[in-house]
């Protein structure tokens, strides 16, 4: 899922356009929205919050527009604390869950909006208002209500209307959540063009780690008011530094065991179910308890017996999960375990030997595997 | 079979309901045509007491009183029940919220006649003091305009508490003061609300004897009170004519609104299915 744009952002020099400085939002004085938290995003960068319900990402993206007041910390953008500036005097503009477009104005007055509270000059206001409806594709309706739109008609006036300002920091509250799961697929890659083309630094929030990982060159995993990781969407996926984190993005499988051989290039893991040799070396010492993690799609079913030592279980499979392109097998192991397999449907043939009840043998490489210490 | 009889009785119900609602309106409107001085005893019909209403000028000034009282009265309770709604609802956490916003809806639950008697032991003793305000206009507007504000304080924090507290935030976020959002976003979703408030208070107004019988003083009677009065009397024909003159102009407004409603709202489905139908575009 690795988008083209980061390997650019990775060799652009880094300017920093945001730091936050250890900020917390306490509610009455016991429960912690936010927990310090401090993070940094360059100028250009499309900045991924990813998180539950109720994990202090969008309180930590309404401090950033000043709908509230942090408890402590500092936020500084460009350099500037703006810490304690109101939301109307920060160069900063916000796309709305839902969009929340003025349902009494017409889309051209929506996109105005912000512009003649500036005070720009009619002739300038109506020549900016007319690019931003040309880079939405919204030309032909500058007269219509919000309510005379499809929806996704409605996310690019939300879209242009935040933009108008040239604001230096976008801010996305869930951007696509309204949107049917097609429009969605289509949506994501426009709005990440258009982004693009202005060149503005965003910040989005986002529950759908997919849409994090298409659209943000960096994300951070929020959970319970802290950050769990930042990282770039692979390193995230690939090598998440925590049990919570290789179970919130995507799918995996975890094997409790203990540290059997530590060596520098190789390491084995004693599990219940089979004996991991993980190719290479970690931190840890023997007798240690660890997970062992393996994504679904990284492991591969087979109906005959691997020829290894390692890296091989043998079970039932109990459910199929079919998705079309791919499918989900849940294989039974003897222990009791039960682990999932993804593999994609490569024949059209209806008929197949992973049928339910029928026995099958999982087994993955020595470099399929996250061993978390944590 | 049994389909058939619940539709019976659905109707027979339905026509029961309405018939109560509806019948005395229409025996009052159809006596009203009656050229006899006995109210209830039917000769031929004439407009005879229409014409003597129109001659009937205490009658008429007590309209018109009224009138005025109920429109001025409506325009201040929906502008304090506004402010007060507005206050009650967006400032969220200040001591005392909840006692505050319980005392601004008991003028609903408590009896009118002990909001009145309460109302004229306070100006009245005011009065005693400052000798001022007067028994009249002035105070059976003030008794009119507390009611009211409680209902339109209801109406429009009901309006407010389902609006997008987001496009306020919008609002902000694209440079508006605190001000400006109310202007340019928050007032302007309201006004469908705050026509209804004024509507409902402006009735409440006109309609009101207890109150104003409180609060009036000499030369002050509002058309509800020379009804009221004259109905002790005995009944006046008359009274049967201007009560059939507010009822055709009441129902023509309610009519004109709802059919207004109606056509707005079934033009705002038609352009919204519109949008949906060609979005490729």
């Amino acid at each position: 899922m690795a988008t083209a744009p980061n390997d650019e952002k990775q060799s652009a020099p880094k300017e920093v356009l945001l730091r936050v400085d250890s900020l917390s939002k306490i509610y009455d004085g016991a429960v912690k929205a936010v927990d310090d938290v401090s993070l940094t995003v360059n100028r250009g960068e499309i900045f991924g919050l990813l998180g539950g319900s109720g994990c202090g990402k969008s309180t930590l993206l309404r401090m950033l527009a000043g709908f509230e007041t942090p408890t402590k910390g500092k936020i500084f953008l460009e350099g500037q604390d703006i810490t304690n500036l109101p939301p109307h005097q920060r160069p900063i503009n916000m796309m709305f869950q839902s969009y929340a477009l003025f349902p009494h104005l017409s889309v051209w007055e929506n996109i105005a909006f912000g512009l003649k509270r500036d005070g720009m000059p009619k002739d300038e206001i109506a020549e900016r208002v007319d690019k931003m409806l040309s880079l939405v594709q919204l030309g032909k309706y500058p007269k219509r209500k919000p309510h005379q739109l499809s929806g996704g008609q409605q996310q690019r006036v939300a879209l242009a209307r935040s933009l108008a300002k040239r604001p230096k920091l976008l801010l996305l509250d869930e951007p696509l959540g309204a949107l049917d799961k097609k429009l969605r697929e289509t949506t994501q890659l426009e709005l990440v063009n258009i982004i693009e083309e202005v060149g503005v630094t965003c910040v989005l929030v986002t529950h759908d780690q997919e849409e994090a990982m298409t659209m943000a060159s960096r994300i951070a995993v929020m959970s319970e008011g802290y950050f769990l990781q930042v990282g770039f969407p692979e390193e995230v996926y690939e090598i998440p530094n925590s049990r919570q984190v290789a179970d919130f993005i995507g799918n995996v499988n975890m094997f409790e065991g203990v540290i059997d051989e530590d060596e520098p290039d190789h390491v084995t893991v004693n599990c219940e179910d089979c004996i991991q040799y993980v190719g290479h070396g970690i931190s840890c010492s023997p007798g240690q308890l660890v997970s062992v993690a393996i994504r679904p799609e990284k492991i591969l079913l087979s109906q005959t017996k691997p020829d290894d030592k390692y890296n091989w279980v043998e079970g039932e499979i109990i459910e199929i999960v079919y998705f079309g392109a791919n499918s989900t097998y849940h294989l039974k192991l003897t222990s009791g375990k039960v682990i999932k397999v993804q593999e994609i449907n490569t024949t059209r043939e209806l008929t197949c030997w992973r049928t339910w009840g029928a026995k099958a043998y999982a087994h993955w490489n020595d470099m399929a595997m996250i061993v978390l210490t944590q | 079979m049994s389909q058939v009889s619940n539709r019976v009785f659905a109707k027979s119900w339905m026509i029961g309901v309405y018939a109560f609602l509806y019948l005395p309106i229409i025996t009052l409107i159809f006596f009203s045509f009656n050229d006899s001085r006995l109210v209830t005893v039917w000769s031929h019909a004439s407009l005879r007491w229409y014409g003597a209403l129109v001659n009937d000028s205490d009658l008429i000034s007590a309209v018109l009183l009224s009138l005025e009282i109920a429109f001025l009265s409506a325009l201040m309770s929906v502008f304090f029940g506004t402010f007060s709604a507005f206050a009650l609802h967006r400032y969220t956490r200040f001591k005392g919220r909840t006692l505050l916003s319980s005392m601004a809806s008991t003028p609903l639950v408590m009896p009118d006649v002990i909001v009145g008697l309460s109302l004229l032991l306070m100006l009245v003793s005011i009065q005693h003091w400052l000798g001022f305000p007067q028994r009249g206009l002035f105070t059976i507007l003030l008794g009119h305009a507390l009611l009211g504000t409680a209902y339109a304080n209801v109406v429009v924090t009901s309006r407010l508490r389902e609006m997008d507290i987001r496009l306020e935030e919008a609002a902000m976020d694209l440079g508006c003061k605190p001000f400006q959002v109310f202007k340019l976003v928050t007032f302007p979703l309201l006004i469908p609300a705050l026509v209804s408030a004024f509507l409902l208070t402006f009735t409440l107004s006109f309609d009101d004897v207890v109150l104003s019988s409180f609060l009036s003083g000499p030369g002050y009677s509002t058309m509800p009170m020379v009804i009221f009065s004259r109905a002790r009397l005995g009944l006046n024909p008359t009274i049967n004519a201007v009560a059939t003159v507010t009822i055709v102009v009441v129902s023509a407004a309610v009519i004109a609104s709802s059919l207004y409603q109606s056509h707005q709202e079934r033009k705002r489905k038609r352009e919204m299915a519109l949008a949906y139908s060609n979005k490729n575009s």
